[in-house]
């Protein structure tokens, strides 16, 4: 059946064990020990958890247009003609591309990541995404975060789901990953230890103050001898709270005075950075961002994607100075479901197509490039078109996330992420 | 005779011969279902202690003044907890007062039922959509599409909790499941409301092959699955895959890959209608993509042509041994236990085949009180079970119906939610591993008064709580009957000596919807 198949018991047992490791060691500790006023857990709980990078997936949703994105100014057809109001003309002057590398560049509205991708801490990756034809963002959306083709679906657990379950936790913490959602994404399906805190501040026991202490200690005494899996998770649960009552994220101060934007998506990253720096034990994050599906009236240098161009290069650019002291211990991966066509459409917008581009940042990816495999430069020429209409695919995404997960997550057997896939690994990151 | 098969006598006297449902016995079902739960020596034995017997047709005085003592008749209490959504004192004594068999018959003839007032209050939340046509529903509305969502999550909310069909309510959420669609996927959030009224709740106590076939005609279903992608030449076996591993004969029920493009074949063309067709969502066939060609299924040779292939396959599938066998299973896993007894699956699959599929048939069999009584593994309520069961206990009003769409929203549980085809898992693995949104919503349900209104004062007085040390007695007989173990009421109770006069009340039910007790059924 399929719900035995989410209730692996790889999944159980490294619960169990999350969870027996939790109350040999730091259990009891927890409610006691943390005084200090920082925003720093006031108490390492078994020195530093970090043996291996922090991953945080940040998911465009609705099709992002990364022909707007990452522009490839240098492939000849891609020109006015194919987009009359959203064409990105090559780098000069104002509303002109923010130069790459020579043939691609950035978005104005990107422009705030280019001091992170001359760094070498940002690689672009373009033409890249799901072999799959489906134009559907709730198929893609699945194809992508299952990372099974959807007539091969009989895995209902997430790549990053199954990468936990197959992976002994780092440390530990109660928490090993976390989604910045009211819910967790299905690339987090069936994952152990795996909480969605839409917001950390709010992560608390529910109710007045004044009685909470009162009303936990019920709670506390009733599930402490609830049957199994209650007793566990409820320790998992206050553990987290308590975890994350340690970490003040309101008042946490980003470092190298990095800003990020106020925005949702501001405010996760800066949660995740906090997260992060805190060192308890957690091994990724998810972020939704929405908004990407930009059929009418797209905007390029003002509008709808200038906005969300502009909130997501700030957001990264700012994660990217505040993580610093911590880039060689974390890799970000922002992805999206599917690429829109190469031609405008007749409401100044554009329509689902394939191809897209990726984004990873952190120490030990190979960045400062934008890698992609663009048939003599002229991927958009229409005999190169994938099905006479969009960017082709000519990275599989699969090919990026399992090399992330090989080299960077020490996962050794990544041909268990993606079934019935051998991935080829491009270089986008070092051991 | 033994005193079990005497019941059985008793209850069969209760129909006239002819009324009997299938030509299957049912003192002979019921036998099997006692030996099925490995109880055969035990019903001689227990149904002599008058205590434990099935009150069927006794009348009980009710007390007015004196504190109830709770829910007395396990069977009973059982049968309220696994065939409502929900325990409430109400439903409780309404049961006790008809007696078992005639309130489970009352339930599962529930067109029957008077629910007149419940659909006068469903009236005053203005839900236009629920009785509208695909087409009128995209004639009035086009691309509101968030308003036909919102209408029909938090109308199906609602109705769990409020209307009198209780068992129905239990149905079409199991169906709901079964046949899961998620609603936000495209044409879905047009679609799913004639989906949830012409499939799920017309055939929700029906049978299971006409609901099958309602479904498998479906314009939600239909997009939901791909099948109107599904064209001659390039068949799409999405649909095919599902109906066979999903719907009805269960992943190991034996078919092969070659069945799944065979019947991908067959459904070549089934589709819906668009929506300026003037009827947008009705099943449409064109045959122009059809495959008209010899398709073999399950060994069976389709050569019917045209619209008549895709329900030749309906029918094999809806008789076929492995789809009884499926569905009896994920009936009993929903009404019994996690791992129900085979002997009992084994029951309920000849049930389905002795009688077509005959959905109350089989619920006759699984709620029957010799099963009722000896239940021994609890289940754990989805997020959207604690929700109607709160609610339900507590005789709540909603004034604002958003309320319980955002809750839900925030357990992780509301209505057609659920993006893969499998539904809502059944498992207390993907339930248990959350807590703190159960613990949000029982503080909330309780401190929101401009959305939903507990009378808890009124609710104590009339459970003869308003009695120094006994406030958290009478919380957990609203609440449960008075199944909370002891030593959950000791620490509420303790907790609501010592709280602030002010919230006392308030928190000490919420706590009763917060702690494990109230998270079983």
């Amino acid at each position: 059946m399929l719900h035995n198949e989410r209730e692996c018991r790889g999944c159980r047992e490294y619960q169990e064990l999350s969870r027996r490791g939790f109350l040999g060691t730091a259990g009891a500790a927890t409610l006691t020990a943390f005084a200090t006023p920082a925003w720093l857990p006031r108490i390492s709980l078994a020195g530093s958890f970090q043996t291996r990078d922090t991953l945080v997936v940040v998911f465009l949703r609705g099709g992002m247009d990364g022909l707007t994105s990452i522009v490839p100014y240098g492939d000849p057809n891609y020109n006015q003609a194919l987009r009359p109001t959203l064409w990105v003309p090559p780098p000069g002057g104002a509303n002109t591309a923010v130069d790459l590398d020579g043939f691609f560049g950035l978005a104005p509205a990107m422009g705030s990541l280019l001091p992170a991708y001359q760094s070498g801490q940002l690689l672009a990756i373009h033409a890249t995404g799901s072999p799959d034809p489906n134009r559907s963002h709730f198929d893609s959306n699945k194809i992508m975060e299952y990372g099974t083709p959807l007539q091969e679906q009989i895995l209902f657990t997430g790549w990053l789901a199954r990468h936990l379950q197959t992976m002994p936790p780092m440390g530990t913490g109660p928490l090993r990953a976390v989604a910045f959602n009211d819910l967790i994404p299905i690339m987090l399906v069936g994952a152990p230890a795996t909480v969605p805190i839409p917001d950390p501040v709010e992560f608390g026991f529910p109710g007045s103050v004044a009685t909470a202490a009162a009303r936990r200690a019920v709670v506390d005494a009733t599930y402490g001898v609830a049957p199994e899996p209650l007793a566990g998770t409820a320790l998992s649960t206050t553990a987290t709270i308590d975890l994350l009552a340690t970490i003040d994220f309101e008042n946490y101060t980003p470092s190298g005075g990095a800003v990020y934007p106020a925005t949702p998506f501001g405010d996760a990253l800066k949660s995740a950075a906090a997260l992060i720096k805190a060192d308890v034990g957690v091994e990724a994050a998810t972020i939704d961002k929405g908004g990407w599906d930009t059929h009418n009236q797209q905007g390029v240098f003002a509008g709808d994607m200038f906005t969300l161009m502009t909130d997501l290069a700030n957001g990264l650019a700012a994660f990217h100075t505040d993580m610093q002291s911590h880039m060689d211990s974390m890799t970000a991966m922002v992805m999206s479901e599917f690429g829109r066509r190469v031609d405008e459409n007749g409401s100044f917008g554009t329509d689902h197509g394939h191809g897209n581009a990726m984004l990873l940042m952190g120490g030990h990816v190979n960045g400062g490039q934008v890698m992609a495999n663009w048939t003599g430069g002229q991927l958009l020429h229409p005999d190169n078109l994938y099905a006479g209409d969009s960017l082709d695919v000519t990275t599989d995404y699969r090919d990026v996330v399992a090399e992330v997960v090989s080299k960077r997550l020490n996962n050794p057997d990544v041909n268990s992420l993606f079934p019935n896939y051998t991935p080829t690994f491009q270089g986008v990151a070092t051991v | 005779m033994t005193e079990a098969n005497a019941l059985c006598d008793e209850i069969r006297s209760d129909n006239a011969e002819g009324d009997a449902p299938t030509g299957l016995s049912r003192r002979g079902a019921i036998r099997n279902v006692v030996a099925g739960l490995g109880l055969g020596a035990l019903p001689a034995i227990a149904f002599g202690d008058p205590a434990l017997r099935p009150t069927r047709g006794r009348r009980r005085q009710r007390p007015v003044v004196v504190p109830r003592f709770g829910a007395t008749d396990p069977a009973l209490l059982a049968l309220i907890n696994r065939a409502t959504m929900g325990f409430s004192r109400a439903a409780y004594d309404e049961a006790e007062s008809m007696g078992y068999e005639i309130w489970l018959e009352w339930q599962l003839d529930h067109e029957n039922i008077d629910d007149s007032a419940w659909e006068a209050q469903l009236a005053t939340y203005l839900f236009d959509t629920l009785t509208m046509t695909s087409q009128q529903i995209f004639n009035t509305y086009g691309e509101m599409d968030g308003i036909i969502v919102q209408q029909l999550v938090r109308a199906t909310i609602l109705r769990h909790a409020f209307s009198r069909k209780q068992l129905f309510e239990r149905m079409v959420e199991f169906w709901t499941d079964h046949f899961n669609i998620e609603i936000l996927d495209g044409q879905c959030r047009r679609l799913k409301t004639a989906d949830d009224r012409d499939v799920i709740r017309a055939n929700a106590l029906g049978t299971f092959p006409a609901l099958l076939s309602a479904s498998a005609h479906s314009g939600a279903m239909l997009f939901y699955l791909d099948n109107y992608t599904n064209i001659v030449g390039h068949a799409q076996e999405n649909y095919a895959r599902e109906l066979m591993e999903l719907h009805t004969m269960g992943v190991d029920g034996g078919y092969s890959q070659n069945d799944v493009e065979e019947v991908a074949r067959c459904f070549t063309g089934w589709n819906f209608w668009n929506q300026g067709s003037g009827q947008f969502g009705n099943f449409r066939f064109i045959s122009g993509q059809h495959d008209n060609g010899v398709k073999t299924v399950l060994g069976n040779v389709i050569n019917a042509g045209g619209v008549a292939d895709g329900d030749a396959v309906v029918n094999i599938l809806a008789y076929h041994p492995s789809t009884a066998r499926f569905i009896a299973w994920k009936l009993c896993k929903r009404f019994i236990g996690y791992n129900p007894p085979e002997d009992m699956v084994e029951t309920v699959k000849q049930t389905y085949l002795d009688t077509g599929g005959d959905i109350k048939s089989m619920l006759r069999v699984i709620l029957h009180s010799t099963v009722m009584q000896y239940l021994t593994t609890p289940k754990f309520k989805r997020p959207l079970h604690l929700m109607t069961s709160v609610l339900r206990a507590t005789g709540a009003t909603v004034t604002q119906a958003r309320y319980v769409q955002n809750e839900s929203l925030s357990m992780g549980q509301a209505p057609f939610y659920w993006s893969p085809p499998d539904g809502y898992p059944d498992s207390i693995e993907t339930w248990g591993a959350t807590l703190l949104p159960r613990w949000d919503f029982g503080w909330s349900v309780f401190n929101s008064a401009t959305s939903v209104t507990i009378d808890t004062v009124g609710l104590l007085n009339s459970e003869g709580g308003n009695v120094p040390g006994q406030q958290a007695a009478a919380i957990n007989r609203i609440l449960t009957g008075g199944a909370l173990p002891v030593g959950e009421v000791a620490e509420i109770q303790d907790y609501y000596d010592g709280a602030p006069a002010g919230s006392a009340l308030r928190d000490a039910f919420t706590l009763g919807a917060s702690v494990p007790g109230y998270q079983w059924y």
